[in-house]
């Protein structure tokens, strides 16, 4: 079974009197331990997709079902909480919190899990330890380079073992030094660690790490130059 | 408990030195604002405060016929202590004497020494009797006034609009021309006898050429109530007497000062508003330059109540800490400061209700201010505010 089926997927929205369909009837299924790219032009609805497979935008129709939940219909409180447990973000500015340092940025997702302080510990010593940044724990974010600042953003989004780890242009803000070795990390975690990612990006050198490439055009899912899945359940 | 994880003690706290600059502003506007509901419920409950001590439910005030709500206008002939002391059977009595002390009490012009001009001043004769019926008060300094001399009440320099050392012992005043020695100063529980100045009644009476005097105040004997002094008053038609609760003539003060009360609690409340618009502006500035981190807060499973308390959080913190900053200035610079009205003076009371009204003041505008920031900026979609600048 899948981790991730997203079944359908259609997101519409009006701007004036246009109407915008930033993803159309995608169909998608990610394997556990998975690597994927989402690639695709400014406007294909790539991280839109990305967003809902998140759980932090909702399709107009369609599912998507991850780890065996279906969140198209979850409540806002109940989705946050899922969140929680079940999904790793990882963002293009690293969006770290400037008043907190690497540690506590990297506890921010164990505080809504039921752990104890030591627990805690560990995970974030073992995360920390994992992105190359022990010795910076306490360091605030304005204290670390760009690249610093995304490993440890990579760090909380993979301290709460979630299901899924997705990254929207997780080195679009990084100097060629800094890509290298976010995207070693990211490789690493997949192999060593198991972790499942789905990525997207605008680089080729990024999409390059992915086991699979899947592109957007126009809202909807291509791999290797054909409709992907959509396809193979109408030959089914 | 709650259902729902909250964010960190230390991220409320840290975001409020993010911008050092902005919030002492919103400190220091806060504490103004908290500040001045202090001097407004200062004020207030030192105007009630004076006139609810100022009434001894065991003393009747017996004065002339329609002069109970103003006993400057009060006259009656100088006979009648004595024939009351000795007709009245309700009136406490210690070895043959009876507690009653006859009165002239009169609004006139007060000069202290220097002074170009006079100040209004509350002036009292009184007998050595006066000290039987008054039993609040007290000399704390220097001794009763002897003929020519004047025992001056604490907050009777604040009625006069004097510093304290224009009235200090054996400076002299001006009453009416005439020259009075300040013989010693009195306390009286911050009753508003405090505001006056006492002169032997004879003295007094010459001073203003008057025979009258405009009181007889009168100790009821245990056990009894003003009835029987009023049902003296009313069987004597002759003597054209009414008799009035010394409680019930400072309750009768205190509506008089109803619309200045109204008007102080109405001030209070647009202070109160003022401070709400500087708590709004802050916790604005403050969202509007997060809106990405708290998408983010959101994205990693934080739900809105929680960062909407964390919001709530930081501006109560903000406001009580300028809450704790104005109790202390006003416990320190306000409590106890004098300020005159028409019959009187009293002091500014910072009391346990006071401080209660002040902090909780304090920490509503901290409360009300962070919400409408707070509800907007969350609810704006997480993509949206993952895309904001």
């Amino acid at each position: 079974m899948p981790l991730v089926e997203v079944r359908a997927l259609t997101k519409e929205y009006s701007k004036g009197d246009q109407k915008i369909t930033p993803l159309k009837d995608a169909h998608l299924d990610v394997e556990r331990g998975d690597l994927v790219s989402l690639m695709g032009a400014s406007g294909s609805g790539k991280s839109t997709l990305l967003n809902m497979i998140a759980g932090i935008d909702r399709p107009t129709t369609g599912n998507v079902v991850v780890d065996g939940t279906d969140i198209t219909r979850m409540s806002r409180s109940k989705l946050a909480a899922w969140r929680a447990q079940h999904v790793g973000y990882i963002f293009q500015m690293h969006n770290l919190i400037p008043v907190l340092t690497a540690y506590e940025n990297v506890e921010m997702p164990l505080l809504l899990l039921p752990l104890s302080s030591a627990e805690r510990r560990k995970r974030i010593e073992i995360a920390l330890d994992a992105v190359g940044l022990a010795d910076r724990a306490d360091h605030y974010p304005r204290q670390l380079s760009g690249g610093q600042e995304q490993r440890v953003g990579i760090a909380r989004a993979i301290v709460a073992d979630p299901a899924v780890v997705v990254g929207d242009e997780p080195t679009g803000d990084l100097d060629a030094e800094s890509t290298e070795q976010i995207l070693l990390l990211l490789q690493r975690l997949n192999k060593e660690l198991g972790t499942t990612l789905i990525i997207v990006t605008h680089d080729p050198k990024t999409a390059a790490i992915a086991r699979r490439r899947i592109r957007l055009e126009k809202g909807e899912l291509v791999e290797a130059g054909a409709p992907i899945l959509k396809r193979e359940l109408q030959r089914a | 408990m709650l259902g729902f994880r909250l964010l960190p003690w230390e991220y409320g706290v840290r975001n409020l030195f993010r911008r050092p600059g902005r919030s002492v502003l919103t400190l220091g506007g806060l504490t103004l604002v908290v500040l001045l509901v202090f001097v407004v419920v200062g004020f207030v409950r030192g105007l009630e405060t004076s006139l609810a001590v100022s009434g001894d439910p065991r003393v009747v005030l017996i004065h002339s016929l329609g002069g109970g709500d103003n006993l400057e206008n009060s006259s009656i002939p100088a006979r009648s202590a004595a024939l009351l002391s000795a007709s009245l059977e309700g009136v406490q009595r210690r070895q043959g004497t009876a507690y009653a002390s006859p009165e002239l009490f009169l609004g006139t012009n007060v000069s202290t020494e220097g002074d170009a001009e006079p100040a209004m001043g509350a002036v009292r004769g009184i007998t050595p009797a006066a000290i039987l019926v008054r039993r609040r008060v007290q000399v704390i300094e220097g001794a009763w006034p002897k003929a020519g001399e004047v025992l001056v009440g604490r907050l009777a320099s604040a009625k006069l609009g004097r510093g304290a050392a224009a009235l200090a012992v054996g400076r002299t005043l001006a009453i009416e021309g005439q020259s009075w020695r300040v013989s010693g100063h009195f306390a009286a529980t911050g009753s508003a006898l405090e505001a006056e100045l006492w002169c032997p009644l004879e003295d007094l009476q010459r001073a203003m050429k008057r025979q009258d005097i405009s009181l007889v105040a009168v100790t009821l004997a245990p056990g009894l109530d003003a009835g029987v002094i009023d049902e003296f008053c009313k069987e004597r038609l002759d003597l054209e007497l009414a008799a009035t609760p010394e409680t019930g003539y400072y309750a009768s003060l205190q509506k008089h000062y109803k619309p200045v009360r109204t008007l102080a609690w109405l001030m209070m409340c647009l202070v109160a508003g003022a401070g709400v618009f500087a708590g709004l502006n802050t916790m604005y500035g403050s969202v509007v330059g997060r809106i990405r981190e708290l998408a983010t807060l959101q994205t990693v499973g934080f739900s809105r109540r929680a960062i909407t308390i964390g919001l709530i959080q930081e501006a109560t913190l903000l406001a009580a800490a300028g809450a704790v900053v104005a109790a202390v200035i006003a416990l320190l610079l306000i409590n106890g400061a004098a300020v005159r009205f028409t019959s009187g003076a009293f002091v500014l009371r910072i009391d346990s209700v006071a401080l209660l009204i002040g902090c909780g003041t304090g920490l509503m505008l901290g409360f009300v201010g962070a919400l409408p920031p707070a509800f907007k900026a969350l609810r704006m979609p997480i993509i949206e505010g993952l895309k904001a600048v």
